[in-house]
């Protein structure tokens, strides 16, 4: 259709009257790096649940490469392509971080349901590659030397980095991640950077919420702005950092930065 | 789990010199424990792995031990020809009846199991169709025949019943190594991740209740055989909650827990009859007490079951 991957057309989402999304329209480019903020309770999560069809939307469409997706089930959404992490970190603590990252490969794998009792060689291979490809995303992100400790065990900064790897085994065309920086420090949070940007190079694109100012500022491409559920501005950093709508909304919200 | 491999050949070996050194109450004892460690491998597929409450699972392996019973006392079909259908038969049964419940979360699955197992009681306790004997259930079960040849020493129904029980713990490694073993485990850990990450819930859960039921039924054909006869109580609510009991004392989806668990509800009592009054009383102390001790378990599952491959490059 167009060079937009995603596009959020007039979406609301209500919570038993309340809006939490209002009429809200946005288009992510391919190759994007693209940045959501707003202060506290603005709805981005929302949004983001929106999209993965963890939530249906009660107005409006969301369109992936073209069609119409708001109301299929969030598998199906993944295995679209569109895949992401959590503000609220969600892995599955008490596994090893290489069974965890292995959970991305679920899609990609093609055993099928008589494998669960009889292995086959076809099958054998196939788990032998998903097993290797989480080998190298644990190389990449670092993690090698905590294959098989229980992700729940590690730090902070670590299960960012596990479940990023995780949804990057699925091999996404959309990453989405949902507060990135919170909760790292400034070392893990240039680092991070970085490598958002690697993962962009390779094709994948990024749509993410962040509240750290800085990072967002000269990480993202584009940038929309919501509050209230509404958007109030959008645009590059540049046009966005001074748009006096947004500096109106932070400074009336109080938030941090 | 790697370590539950070891455990698992071991105790095989064990399982399978033991007749050289029993006689045929001693066969008895460890026949039953076989076929209820079966049983309990089973719940522990749908309890354990994919984290579904099933509470009504004895109502699986009655499935199995009536359909071996009904085929060959009403219909004179040879043992091993009901065999099949013992498996069969559970299994459609369980994604039916699973099918309409499989969303519901923890407890008010748990519920509406336990209310399957009570009307299977009603239904085979009432004879509905005439076929079930009603309270006295059904006995008079042919010896097993393949060729002629008579399988009917104790002996012989002990090795059919570790075939299969060995076969059991084939299957449950094929699956903890493959895509969907692992699918269960992420729903069972979290499912909304698990969703997110590309994972169509409900059927894994039902290929769980579908395989569990399959392996139960299997069961209960083993134990029709070795009564030579089948009746209600076997199969009810109690015996449900024993076997789910079992998997979360022994310990999730860990193979020593839940021979243990096994070993302990099944086995003491029938060694030591003077046990077996106080079973429950010490069964029931020992679950609270879990419980509170070790919530996860007597042995609990340890994870990190990765290829040796990926462990190598650990200088770092
Ligand atoms: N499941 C739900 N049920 C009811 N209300 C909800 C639900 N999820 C979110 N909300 C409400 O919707 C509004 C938007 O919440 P959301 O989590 O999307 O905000 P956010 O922009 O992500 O905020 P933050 O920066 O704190 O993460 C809030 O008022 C929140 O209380
Ligand atoms: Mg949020």
């Amino acid at each position: 259709m167009s060079d937009f991957l995603l596009e959020i057309k007039n979406v609301s989402k209500f919570f038993h009257g309340l809006v939490a999304i209002d009429d809200l329209s946005m288009k992510v480019k391919k190759g994007q790096i693209y940045g959501i903020i707003g202060p506290n309770g603005a709805g981005k999560t929302t949004l983001f649940n929106c999209i993965t069809g963890l939530y249906k939307p009660e107005k409006g469409d969301i369109m992936w490469e073209g069609k119409r997706i708001n109301g299929i089930a969030p598998y199906k959404i993944a295995e679209l392509g569109i895949l992401r992490t959590f503000q609220t970190i969600r892995l599955f603590s008490e596994m090893s971080v290489a069974e965890n990252i292995m959970s991305g490969r679920h899609i990609k794998s093609n055993q099928r349901w008589y494998n669960g009792i009889i292995h086959t060689p076809s099958m054998i291979k196939d788990e032998k590659k998903n097993w290797l490809k989480v080998g190298e995303l644990m190389d990449f992100f670092e993690l090698r030397k905590y294959a098989t400790t229980p992700a729940g065990d590690l730090s902070y900064g670590l299960q960012r980095r596990i479940e990023m790897a995780r949804a990057l085994a699925a091999e996404p065309k959309l990453l989405i991640l949902d507060e990135p920086a919170a909760g790292l420090n400034e070392n893990e949070t240039i680092k991070l950077a970085q490598t958002i940007r690697e993962v962009r190079d390779q094709g994948v694109t990024i749509l993410m919420i962040e509240h750290d100012m800085d990072m967002v500022m000269s990480l993202c491409e584009y940038i929309t702005v919501i509050n209230f559920g509404a958007k109030i501005s959008e645009g590059e950093p540049s046009f966005v950092q001074d748009d006096p709508v947004v500096v109106e909304a932070y400074i009336g919200s109080d938030e941090d930065e | 789990m790697r370590q539950s491999y070891k455990i698992a050949i071991i105790f095989l070996i064990v399982m399978g010199f033991f007749p050289l050194f029993s006689n045929s109450a001693w066969l008895a004892v460890g026949t039953t424990f076989l076929i209820y460690a079966i049983v309990a491998f089973s719940q522990d597929i749908i309890l354990g792995r994919a984290g579904a409450f099933q509470m009504g699972h004895a109502l699986f392996f009655g499935l199995g031990a009536y359909t071996t019973a009904i085929l060959n006392v009403h219909y004179g079909v040879p043992i091993i020809y009901t065999f099949i259908p013992a498996i069969i038969i559970p299994l459609f049964i369980g994604i039916a009846l699973a099918g309409p419940i499989i969303h519901l979360k923890g407890d008010y699955l748990l519920v509406a199991t336990i209310g399957f197992n009570i009307i299977f009681i009603q239904v085979i306790q009432n004879d509905i169709f005439g076929l079930t004997g009603g309270p006295n259930g059904i006995f008079g079960i042919d010896v097993v025949r393949i060729f002629g040849v008579e399988f009917m020493s104790q002996r012989a129904i002990y090795y059919m019943s570790f075939t299969l029980l060995a076969l059991t713990l084939l299957i449950m490694r094929n699956l903890d190594g493959s895509k969907y073993g692992r699918a269960m485990f992420y729903i069972n850990k979290d499912d909304i991740a698990a969703q997110s990450m590309g994972i169509n819930v409900r059927y894994y859960k039902l290929y769980a209740f579908a395989l569990g039921s399959a392996i139960a039924g299997a069961a209960g054909s083993m134990f029709a055989i070795q009564y030579s006869a089948v009746s209600p109580e076997a199969f009810n609510v109690i015996q449900s909650i024993m076997f789910f009991t079992i998997v979360l004392v022994g310990g999730s989806a860990s193979l020593p827990g839940v021979l243990i668990g096994t070993f302990v509800m099944f086995v003491l009592p029938e060694i030591f009859r003077e046990f077996q009054t106080a079973r429950y009383l010490v069964f029931g102390l020992a679950m609270i007490l879990t419980m509170i001790l070790r919530p996860r378990g007597v042995w609990p599952v340890k994870f990190g079951n990765i290829p040796n491959y990926l462990k190598k490059k650990d200088t770092k």
